[in-house]
């Protein structure tokens, strides 16, 4: 294994699988396409190659052509994996590829590099769940909700949360996760009313279901369309807002059940 | 108000907003250095807000200036660490987001569906037309205001994970 011709000169199959894979993982991390595309040009640029790429919601296609002979040239299309955003894998990422464009790492240790970057555990899902509960709590004392509103949107947030990470897990719709998780969380916020919890039970159900702000994919449509990437830009909007329209339904649907005379 | 009240509602407000900033900067799984810098950020960036809505601006507007601003010091903060500026830039905006307007904006809508009273009807489209369009134009004023500077500023913003 150790001294294969492969480590001087890779060959252009061997490139455009890592370089797909790259912007691939770029993709179902969350970064916008503007930043796929010139972390992976300059890799390219690097090894010699030119690169032309088409960034679409559920695939990647990329065609790669020599800089020295014109007919060396591959196109490759590939699936990407569903969004699920990771921002170290994104930073660490792009600084790879610099790496790669300004001390010309090999193809062996960027391979190496990659697979490390992307072996990198996330942060343990009950931290998230305790933090983002915290987050939404104090969310509701940002619209001067009191202390009544603020302990119930945090039992919601929490119970909400752990709905959805448990429906992630189990590869439920993704439209369904945030409809069922906001109508849970819902539910619990609308307590204030019918226990007259607390002057202001309205803020409580505001804010309960903030923590499904899709935000990442909203900023990364504008981005997009604002740098032309004007399908990938809207195909991230309607991704977003469906997220958005799929919660409004879910408190939309708690809200009736409890009674709207009392709201 | 006096000036110690102000400036202690100020700080409040600060605070509150640098908990949600670390709440939601930690599921998009930044490093730990990049959650203390949104945290610093969504602190200025709401503080500065709630400062300027106390001095009567409107909503809208100041939310667009704050989030030009915190765009650009995500850029300044990005080349000090390395990580690119959108890494900060969500969890910072986050606390602005407008969540009670949304909500006025869904519960005029059911209000209106299930009413037959036409009088009232007027008054719930009314309300919904007024929430709706707060929310729509302070979401505008967030994500275009943050992505300013990296139209401007193209070649920084895309080079900040270089280290050379």
């Amino acid at each position: 294994m150790t001294d294969k011709p492969e480590d001087k000169l890779p060959s252009i199959e061997q490139i455009a699988d890592l370089l797909i894979d790259i912007a691939c993982e770029l993709m179902t991390s969350g970064a916008h396409t503007m930043r796929i595309l010139q972390n992976v040009s300059r890799m390219a640029e690097s090894y010699g190659y030119k690169l032309d790429l088409s960034v679409f919601q559920l695939s990647i296609m990329m065609t790669i052509t020599s800089k020295d002979d014109e007919s060396k040239r591959l196109t490759l299309n590939r699936k990407t994996k569903p969004l699920l955003i990771n921002y170290k894998f994104v930073s660490n990422l792009s600084s790879l590829s610099w790496d790669t464009y300004d001390k010309h790492l090999t193809y062996k240790e960027v391979k190496e590099r990659f697979h490390e970057i992307i072996s990198e555990k996330r942060v343990s899902r009950w931290l998230i769940l305790i933090l983002v509960s915290f987050a939404n709590a104090s969310f509701c004392g940002l619209f001067k909700g009191d202390i009544y509103a603020v302990g119930l949107v945090f039992i919601a947030t929490l119970i909400g949360f752990f709905v959805r990470q448990e429906m992630m897990i189990r590869h439920v719709n993704h439209l369904v996760i945030y409809a069922s998780s906001a109508f849970i969380a819902g539910l619990i916020a609308g307590m204030g009313y019918i226990f007259h919890l607390g002057n202001t039970p309205e803020i409580a159900l505001a804010s309960c279901v903030l923590y499904h702000t899709p935000g990442v994919p909203l900023i990364n449509s504008v981005l997009d369309i604002i740098e032309g990437h004007i399908l990938t830009g809207i195909s991230r909007l309607v991704n977003a807002s469906s997220l958005i329209a799929c919660t409004a339904i879910g408190l939309f649907s708690a809200m009736l059940l409890l009674g709207l005379d009392k709201l | 108000m006096t000036t110690p009240e102000m400036i202690q509602l100020i700080i409040i407000d600060g605070v509150m907003a640098a908990v949600t900033a670390i709440g939601f900067a930690i599921s998009s799984n930044p490093s730990r250095k990049a959650i203390l810098i949104s945290a610093l950020l969504a602190a200025i960036g709401h503080g500065m807000r709630f400062v300027f809505i106390q001095s009567g601006m409107d909503i809208s507007v100041s939310t667009f200036i704050v989030a030009t601003l915190i765009g650009l010091l995500s850029i300044f903060f990005a080349r000090i660490i390395h990580c690119p500026a959108e890494v900060f830039s969500f969890p910072s905006l986050l606390p602005m987001i407008p969540g009670l307007f949304a909500y006025r904006t869904i519960l005029s809508l059911i209000k209106f569906m299930q009413s037959t009273d036409s009088v009232k009807n007027q008054g719930f489209i009314m309300d919904f037309f007024h929430n709706g369009m707060t929310t729509l134009f302070i979401l505008l004023a967030l994500v275009v205001g943050v992505s300013l500077p990296v139209l401007l500023f193209p070649k920084l913003s895309f080079s900040v994970t270089r280290r050379y």
